[in-house]
Parts: C-alpha cells; sequence; structure tokens
C-alpha cells in the first residue's frame, strides 16, 4: 500500500472521527447549560477549553459569547476544529481514495459536506442546532458502518481505524481534562448539580448508557473519570482505544515503533485512581497523556508515510 | 431505407452501416436488421438503459469548468459501428508498420540521426521542434522502442479510403472507453451479439501488462514493479488512469509518492518502506516529468526521473522526447520515414498535407484558406485549429496572419468529407461524423486492439469529436466476414 494513501486513510478516519465527537460535545452541552443555573461556573468558555483553543470575543455578554463560540466550533470555515472544516478534510480525502474505499462511503461522506454547506454556511439557531448536529452524528455513524460493513480487513481498513483510536483516545482525554473542573466546584453545587454534570460528560462520548449497564449506578465524578480513562470494553474509553490500537498493529509491517508508544500511553493511566483525586491531578495527567497521544501518532508518520524531504 | 422508426439517409457521404442504395453493408445487415426492428420508443428506452448503465458502472471523464471540477457520465451511442474483419486486417498491418518506422525514426533522431544526413527529412525542422528534447539525446530504450503506447487517429473520406490523420505518441487516452463501451453495449444488448463474430477487445490490460513488463531492464530479476503515473484526480483521464491501474493490478502513483535515491534508482515510499520501481506508465507530459531536467515549476514530476531512465534503471512508457515524432509537420514525412526505414510504401495513406513553412505551399494555403482545415503543429483535444469552411471571414484573416507570422508552427489539409454512421439524436437515426481511434503496443512484440475508441460528433454537420467539446462515442466492431 502506498505510504500517501496510508496517510490519507488515516485522516480521514480521524476527521470523521473529530466530526462526529465535535459534534456530540457541542449538542451535549447545548443541552447542559439549559439545566445549571448561573450560579455554577460552567459556561461555552469550558466548551474551547476543550480543544485547546481560544476564542476572540466581541462584545460582553452571554449571547456574544456563545455566538463567537458556536461558530468557532460548528460553521468557521478555516478554524481547524469545526464541524464545517473536519467534514471538509473527511471528505477530500475520501475523494482521494475512491479507489480503495467503498463506494458508498464516498457518496455518504459526499452528501455529509454538501449537507454540511447547506446547514453549516453559518452557525445553525438554538431551534435547528439539536437537529443539525443529531444529523451530522447519525450520517457519520451510518459511513462509519459502511467502513466497518464493506471494508476487507487488509491495510486501508487498518489505518482508518488506528486514525479512529488515536483521535477518540485524545477527545476523550480532553473531556476529562475539562470535566476535571467540576471536581473543583463548591461544595454545596456538587451536590446539587454534579450528577447532572458528570451524566452530561458521560453523554458527551456516548457513554452515559454503557455506564450505568456496566460500571456503578451512581454517577459520581472519580468513577466517571475512572470508567472513561480505563475501561476496557467501552470503545470511547481511553484504555479500549488504545488497546484496539495496539491490536490493530499486529496486522501491519514495521509496527514495533507504534506498539512501544501506545504502551507508553497505557502507562500514563492511573490505575486504580488515587483516594485524592483532585482537578490539577487529573489535569496534568491529561497533560502527559496528549503528549504520549501527540508521540503515537508522531511513530505513524514516521514509520508509515514516509514523508517526502 | 427504413432504420427505427425513421427515414434514413446518409447522402453525399460514406457511412459505415449503410449503402448508398440505402441497403445495410453486408458486415452490418444483421446489425441494422436488429435495430431496425425497433420502435422510437423502444431505441430511447435502450438508450436510457445504457446511460443508466454508464452511471453505475461510474464510467466518467472530468472536465473543468468555472473554477470547479466536474464529473460527467461518458457519453455512448446505442449503435454499435461496424468494420468488417477483412478490412481491418489491413489496416492492423498499416498501423504496425507505421508504428515500427515512427519508433526506428525517434531512435534515429536521439542517436545516429542518419535519416536528418540523408535529408529525407530537413534537419532544422527537428531541430526547432519543442518536443525534440535534448536531455534524451545518446539514450537508447529497450528494444529501440520509444513510443509503447501509440493511439493513431483514422479518418475515412468520402470515396471511403482510410487515412491516419493524426498520432499520438506522447500520452495517448481513451483505451479504457474502448473497453467499457463493450461491457455495457454487451450488459444492453445481449441478443445482438449471438449473430455476429466480433473481435474481443478485453485482452487490452494483460496486453498493455506483458509489454511494460517486457520494457524492464534485463538486469530485473523476478517479475518487475511496474506502476502508472498520474497527474492526480483532478485530471481529465484520472478514470483511465485509475481504470488501467486497478485492470493491470498495479499501483497507481501521484509524483510525490515517488522519488529517485543516490544510487540513480526510482523507488516508491509504501507502508513497507521504499520500495524500487522498474517500469512508470506515465500519464504526465514530458516537460513535467523531472523538474530538475525541464520545468522546474513542475510539482507533478520526480526530481531526478531523468537521471534514473537514462542510467537505465527505470523504464519509461513512453519514453520522453516521443512527442517530436507526433509534430503535424513531421506528419507530412512520415510516408518517407516509413519508406526509409523499412522499403515499403505505407499501407495506410496519410492525408494530403502542405507545409506553411514552404513558401509555395504557404502562399496555396492562403489563397485556400476558406476550403482548408488549418492545424498548428502541437496542439491536441481539437484545439486552436480552424476548419475553413465552418469559420467567418474574419477567423480566415486572423489564421492567415497567425500563418505568416509563425509558418513553421502551421499545417494545412483539404476538408475530408468524414463518414457517418447512425446515430440516435432526439429520438431518431440520423447520420454523425466519426472517427476511430486504435490503440498500438510495442515492446518486444507489436499489438494493435482489433478496432479501437470511435467517436462521434454529435451535432449535425459537426467534425469536432472530442469528448471535451460535446463529442459522443460508440462501440466499434470488428466483424469477421471470411473474406
Amino acid at each position: 500500500m502506498l505510504s500517501r494513501a496510508a496517510e490519507r486513510v488515516y485522516w480521514a478516519g480521524r476527521y470523521l472521527e473529530r466530526a462526529e465527537n465535535t459534534a456530540r460535545i457541542v449538542q451535549q452541552y447545548s443541552q447542559l447549560l439549559l439545566d445549571l443555573p448561573r450560579e455554577v461556573d460552567v459556561g461555552w468558555f469550558e466548551l474551547v477549553k476543550i480543544f485547546g483553543a481560544s476564542v476572540q470575543v466581541s462584545g460582553s455578554n452571554d449571547d456574544d459569547e456563545e455566538r463567537a463560540i458556536l461558530e468557532f466550533l460548528l460553521s468557521d470555515p478555516n478554524s481547524g476544529n469545526s464541524l464545517n472544516f473536519c467534514i471538509r478534510m473527511a471528505r477530500d480525502n475520501v475523494r482521494n481514495l475512491r479507489d480503495l474505499l467503498p463506494q458508498e462511503s464516498w457518496e455518504s461522506v459526499n452528501e455529509l459536506h454538501q449537507y454540511a454547506r447547506r446547514k453549516l454556511e453559518a452557525t445553525p439557531a438554538a431551534e435547528d442546532r439539536f437537529e443539525v448536529l443529531a444529523d451530522c452524528i447519525g450520517r457519520c455513524q451510518q459511513i462509519n458502518g459502511i467502513f466497518a460493513g464493506t471494508m476487507s480487513h487488509e491495510s486501508p481498513y487498518f489505518f482508518l481505524t488506528l486514525g479512529q483510536c488515536i483521535e477518540r483516545a485524545d477527545m476523550t482525554s480532553r473531556i476529562i481534562d475539562v470535566a476535571a473542573a467540576y471536581l473543583q466546584q463548591n461544595e454545596r453545587l456538587v451536590l446539587r448539580y454534579g450528577s447532572t454534570l458528570w451524566t452530561n460528560v458521560l453523554k458527551s462520548v456516548s457513554g452515559f448508557q454503557m455506564y450505568r449497564q456496566y460500571s456503578q449506578p451512581a454517577v459520581q465524578g472519580t468513577a466517571v473519570i475512572d470508567y472513561l480513562l480505563n475501561d476496557k470494553a467501552f470503545p470511547r474509553a481511553v484504555r479500549a482505544s488504545i488497546l484496539h490500537a495496539r491490536k490493530t498493529c499486529a496486522s501491519l509491517p514495521n509496527s514495533d515503533h507504534l506498539v512501544h508508544a501506545l504502551d507508553k500511553v497505557n502507562h500514563v493511566l492511573p490505575s486504580p485512581l488515587p483516594d485524592d483525586l483532585d482537578g490539577s491531578m487529573v489535569s496534568e495527567t491529561m497533560d502527559t497523556l496528549q503528549i504520549r497521544l501527540a508521540d503515537a501518532h508522531a511513530a505513524v508518520v514516521d514509520t508509515w508515510f514516509l514523508p517526502a524531504d | 431505407m427504413r432504420f427505427g422508426a425513421n427515414d434514413y439517409s446518409a447522402t453525399g457521404f460514406y457511412d459505415e452501416l449503410i449503402q448508398a442504395d440505402g441497403t445495410a453493408r453486408p458486415h452490418a445487415r444483421e446489425l441494422v436488421d436488429y435495430f431496425s426492428d425497433m420502435e422510437a420508443s423502444e431505441l430511447l428506452d435502450r438508450q436510457r438503459a445504457v446511460d443508466s448503465t454508464i452511471v453505475d458502472m461510474g464510467i466518467s471523464f472530468t472536465i473543468y469548468s468555472e473554477g470547479d471540477n466536474i464529473d460527467r457520465a461518458w457519453p455512448l451511442d446505442i449503435i454499435p459501428r461496424a468494420m468488417p474483419g477483412s478490412e481491418w486486417d489491413q489496416v492492423e498491418r498499416g498501423l504496425k508498420q507505421r508504428v515500427m518506422a515512427l519508433n526506428l525514426f525517434i531512435d534515429d533522431l536521439y542517436n545516429d540521426r542518419r535519416i536528418l544526413k540523408d535529408k529525407v527529412v530537413p534537419a532544422e525542422l527537428i531541430d526547432s521542434s519543442k518536443n525534440y528534447l535534448e536531455p534524451c539525446k545518446g539514450v537508447s530504450p529497450r528494444h529501440g522502442v520509444w513510443a509503447h503506447i501509440c493511439g493513431s487517429d483514422l479518418v475515412r473520406d468520402g470515396d471511403g479510403t482510410i487515412y491516419v490523420l493524426e498520432d499520438n505518441l506522447r500520452v495517448p487516452s481513451g483505451v479504457s472507453y474502448m473497453l467499457e463501451n463493450r461491457n455495457v453495449i454487451k450488459r444492453v444488448f445481449p441478443g445482438v451479439f449471438r449473430n455476429h463474430r466480433v473481435r474481443p477487445v478485453s485482452e487490452y490490460p494483460s496486453a498493455l501488462s506483458d509489454m511494460l513488463r517486457s520494457i524492464a531492464s534485463p538486469e530485473v530479476e523476478g517479475k518487475p514493479e511496474v506502476v502508472v503515473l498520474t497527474p492526480g484526480i483532478y485530471n481529465s483521464a484520472y478514470f483511465e488512469h485509475s481504470y488501467l491501474a486497478r485492470t493491470m493490478g498495479v499501483e497507481l502513483v501521484e509524483g510525490s509518492d515517488l522519488q529517485v535515491e543516490e544510487d540513480d534508482c526510482v523507488y516508491m515510499r509504501t507502508i513497507d518502506g521504499l520500495t524500487q520501481v522498474d517500469v512508470i506508465y506515465r500519464r504526465i507530459d514530458d516537460t513535467f516529468i523531472d523538474p530538475e531536467a525541464f520545468r522546474p515549476d513542475s510539482t507533478l514530476g520526480i526530481p531526478g526521473i531523468m537521471r534514473a531512465w537514462r542510467a537505465g534503471n527505470v523504464a519509461l512508457a513512453n519514453a520522453p522526447g516521443s512527442g517530436v515524432a507526433d509534430d503535424k509537420v513531421v506528419y507530412s514525412y512520415v510516408p518517407d520515414i516509413i519508406k526509409y526505414y523499412t522499403g515499403e510504401d505505407p499501407v495506410i495513406p496519410n492525408v494530403p498535407t502542405w507545409r506553411c513553412s514552404d513558401r509555395q505551399q504557404l502562399d496555396h494555403v492562403l489563397a485556400n484558406i476558406a476550403d482548408l482545415v488549418v492545424k498548428p503543429a502541437n496542439e491536441s483535444g481539437g484545439y486552436g485549429m480552424l476548419v475553413g469552411p465552418h469559420a467567418s471571414k474574419a477567423e480566415h484573416d486572423k489564421f492567415r496572419d497567425l500563418l505568416k507570422a509563425d509558418p513553421r508552427n502551421y499545417i494545412a489539409q483539404p476538408t475530408l468529407s468524414l463518414s457517418t454512421a447512425p446515430t440516435l439524436c432526439d429520438g431518431s437515426l440520423e447520420p454523425r461524423h466519426l472517427d476511430l481511434r486504435p490503440f498500438i503496443l510495442q515492446g518486444n512484440k507489436i499489438s494493435v486492439t482489433a478496432g479501437g475508441l470511435t467517436r462521434v460528433a454529435m451535432r449535425r454537420g459537426s467534425l469536432v469529436v472530442n469528448s471535451s467539446q460535446g463529442g459522443g462515442s460508440k462501440d466499434t466492431w470488428i466483424v469477421e466476414d471470411d473474406n
């Protein structure tokens, strides 16, 4: 398989995953904010932190802030974090791979792109937002379904999977990082709203139901963080993503470098979590985790993509 | 005669299926009967079936328009164009003779230059050609072959004579459409094949693959690594590049996938590391292939690939510099070239051609421009030419000025009355002009496709067959006639 093709499949996997996750996070956040009183210090800026970015807000009231941030996350064609941008990049990569990927996946990605061009040209109004985001999530899932259901388990599929796993682990770690701030909220608010906050965290990775079924019945901070970091069965948990990537390596040539890098990601995951877990501790761990994930990405690039010098 | 629901008449032209008395030509009798039995509504139904099969099979070509690339469904007319096998055997012999002579010619030009010393072809014509490439001097590709894949355009004049209109020796395209046209027609009209013995075309990808492997350096051990080099998805012929790579089972690469190492060998970057490449079927123009040797601004090419080729470490098909022989002025010398190298007379004649570089011939062209077709020496795709009888007085004057300013760059030919074939237009069968592009492969041996790609000018009276300018196509049948 050509390195260029491997690189494109990998990025198609990453951008599709990023698009789906971004849509879900914004959707959940919009819901959450409706449930919280003003005195809880959770706002739109928390969302931007997830993406490790900053947004310039013109004007000072909350509406200006909401508009600027949603534009940054959804419609801005030039922001590398916006849903619009991710969908366009996914489509560009798939377009170049029409010989390798199933025909239906190209058609679906193209339809998603056309949809985004119509619906995300400007930031969708609050009343339409839920539906547009739900559509985007659904279409991403459909495309992943086509990949899973119709692609031979050969090199192109493995690179797609690597892209998805690394993106997923990265995104989940960022969500945990931001959520860790909730641990610092004053006790009265945490008692009153903690469950709402942590339910939201789980829902932003579609993890609420699985958490309830297979983990503790109570939705509580440390347990949620532990689940999202260490669970081996939930596909969006960091550990599960890394294990999946590691398993995929077995089918690719010269994968020692990446296996080693993935093991180093796993070593960062604290298990069991300490009893006195606090926000800054989590934050520090997530920073290290993200650095290790960037190393894993670099290992993929160095091993297989052979960039021209 | 009655053909389909209409009276069909090709008055004044040679029709490929119907004779002057209105009856079917013998080799096309069953074909004409088959379609004559159809009502207009059925013809339209079948055309729709053909169109939707083409969409389903994803047969497309790309045109660049208003800053956007658009994939268009490939246009295919339902009525095949048929030729008798006995006639085709002659054409095939002529094409082989021609391509073998052209390859001897190119090899001579870049090495001994005997034909120039013998003054059969003027040296200044070659030295002033922008397709004569200095870096190719002294190179001897394997088997002495430079143009491995040639697409020669054939036309038939009013009296039935077949002429070679031009030779495409650089990156001729269209063969994938020839193959897919047959596949579509077989799907939509399985019945009609039962009554004819039509020569198959499907072995082309294997023949291409065998030819490409035959030109690898003799030092390559085992199976040579062959790739198809494309400028990328935005190229109008990308469908074909991808089709040929897929049907040969080789990688489709872009310039950025390849690199030339210190050892002057070409490697492609794969997930298994660097893999040496032995043969490149390149679909990139000569001067874009190596920014070190030609255009420094080319981002499509591979720096150093000319070095690798000159060192014999990689075979390029077609070899760079082959285009020197498809210059339209050089074309006018091809009958002499054939005679010079083979001692034979050409089997297929050239269209009579006036060279504007010759003072007397130029005067003739200037005086008779309204009756002639004027072509620039080095354009393809039907661009930059003048069809005298169809042009305005202002255009005649414009071309007179162009000819006087740069006579070396133009030739003129009589306006041929191109042959026609019945074509479905707006629900009825009408005569439309067409040409034929067969594909000739030469490596350790030489082969010709049975027929080729028939291109049709879809507008009444038009002679422009290029798909980028609204042309269509037909499946081309070489029918055994036991003569």
